[in-house]
């Protein structure tokens, strides 16, 4: 499927009924919603822990400052996961 | 051997209900042991957290008619569990809304027999259609997400656009489109519930371009009708890896349906042993965990990991042993028992058979057919 691009300046947040929280077995993030466990990698839990009114490029802007990465592929790599979280419903963009 | 941990309780909490579907899961015979209490589901509840458990699913029979629902979803909240409320939607007015919301209901699945009234109640034996449009508008007005569920089968599967058109109208985050599985009273309705071949490849059609039509929109989960496939479902992602039931009377199952459909599998019950210990030793759970049960073909399949050898409860209901391999499954030497079935319903034309109604715990079914027919009850 051919995945379109996400603007910078969308504002990603998670949908509604969809809860970001601790997993208590485990110490690590899990995305919680309809019927539904997504246990978070580091990446994307760094992504949603940013989803909090910020634009897609200001999330990008506070990653490359956390990582020593090349900006474009991380860029892609944000953009890749918003688009799968969006498609899953689980975020939603405004 | 080492268990894993669940992720997923599935709360039966009563198996009372108003509607009398033919479909229904639950067990064609229930014995009339008292339902858990409020203060016993509040322990389960706690123990469910304490191994790993992250979601729960209250349903039944009709959740609904517990009074104590609210007070359920409440302890579950308190716990941190996200909450699901698996409903028809009959009892939900403005103040057990309220209530429900209040308590910090997450998310509702609302189950639908058809798009058309007369179709839905003739199939919910009750006329129940009208109550659930007015509960899906009550769950959209509290901002609760909301999730249909179709339970697909040969008198309403040609009606699948329509029911997609339902949901889209009534603005469903997510869409059911569940073939039946025969299960309790499904299995004893197999007969008149199984749709024609000819019907089950129509369906997949228009599922499919539903799907990319509304990607992004309505999320759309199809589940297959397994007879018809070649390989079995991979059910419940293993026996005793990431589920658990407890019904109403306390007894825990790995399936909601193993306690009708494997009769020579003892199930501990709550009241006497703490879910811990039920989890990780007992022979239940045990019985069918992992791969070292499996017999050949499963044994040395390189799908074993990927379908778990399908359903114990399917492979117990159809060969009579739950530990054979799923004989929806092409390679099982039993798959000629799905395959003469299938047959025989398709050379038939698929023609509207007598369905026994779903009937509460405690009441007698009535074969509707012979002596009366009657569509709404």
């Amino acid at each position: 499927m051919q995945t379109p691009t996400i603007a910078g300046s969308a504002q990603p947040t998670l949908a509604r009924g969809v809860r970001l929280q601790t997993d208590p077995k485990t110490g690590n993030s899990v995305l919680l919603f309809p019927e539904g466990v997504l246990e978070l990698n580091e990446t994307a839990q760094d992504i949603l822990t940013l989803c909090d009114g910020r634009t897609v490029s200001e999330i990008i802007q506070a990653l490359a400052e956390e990582y020593d990465v090349d900006l474009e592929m991380l860029a892609a790599d944000v953009r890749e996961i918003l688009a799968d979280l969006q498609r899953r419903k689980l975020i939603e963009l405004t | 051997m080492m268990a894993p941990r669940p992720y997923a309780l599935l709360a039966e909490i009563t198996y009372r209900c108003p509607l009398h579907c033919p479909y229904c899961s639950n067990p064609t015979q229930t014995r009339s042991d008292q339902e858990l209490t409020t203060n016993e589901w509040t322990r389960v509840i706690r123990e469910a957290v304490a191994l790993g458990v992250l979601q729960i699913g209250f349903s039944g029979g009709e959740p609904l008619v517990r009074r104590d629902l609210p007070d359920l979803i409440r302890a579950a909240r308190e716990a941190n569990l996200y909450t699901n409320l698996i409903t028809s939607g009959i009892g939900l007015d403005d103040d057990r809304m309220g209530a429900l919301r209040n308590a910090g209901l997450d998310s509702v699945q609302l189950s639908f027999q058809s798009d058309n009234t007369d179709l839905a109640d003739e199939i919910a034996g009750a006329r129940a259609h009208q109550h659930k449009l007015d509960a899906a508008a009550k769950i959209r007005a509290a901002g609760i997400p909301l999730s249909l569920n179709f339970v697909i089968h040969r008198r309403n599967i040609d009606r699948l656009l329509q029911m997609i058109d339902l949901a889209e109208s009534l603005q469903a985050e997510r869409v059911e489109l569940a073939n039946v599985q025969f299960y309790g009273w499904a299995f004893l309705n197999r007969a008149a519930l199984l749709p024609t071949r000819e019907q089950v490849v129509r369906a997949r059609e228009i599922a499919n371009a539903a799907k990319a039509r509304l990607a992004g929109k309505i999320d759309i989960f199809y589940v297959l009708p397994d007879y018809y496939e070649n390989r079995p479902k991979p059910c419940l992602s293993g026996w005793g890896q990431r589920y658990l039931t407890v019904n109403p009377i306390g007894e825990v199952l790995p399936c909601p349906t193993a306690s009708s459909a494997i009769p020579d599998l003892r199930f501990e019950n709550v009241r006497a042993r703490e879910l811990d210990w039920i989890w990780r030793e007992s022979e239940s759970f045990n019985r069918f965990r992992g791969t070292e049960w499996m017999p050949e073909p499963c044994q040395s399949c390189p799908q074993r990991e990927i379908d778990f050898g399908g359903c114990r409860c399917q492979a117990a209901l159809l060969t009579g042993n739950a530990g054979n391999t799923d004989p929806v499954c092409e390679l099982s030497p039993n798959r000629a028992s799905v395959d003469a079935l299938l047959r025989n319903l398709n050379s038939s034309g698929g023609q509207t058979r007598d369905w026994t109604y779903r009937v509460n715990p405690g009441t007698r079914p009535v074969i509707f057919g012979a002596f009366e027919r009657r569509a709404k009850v």
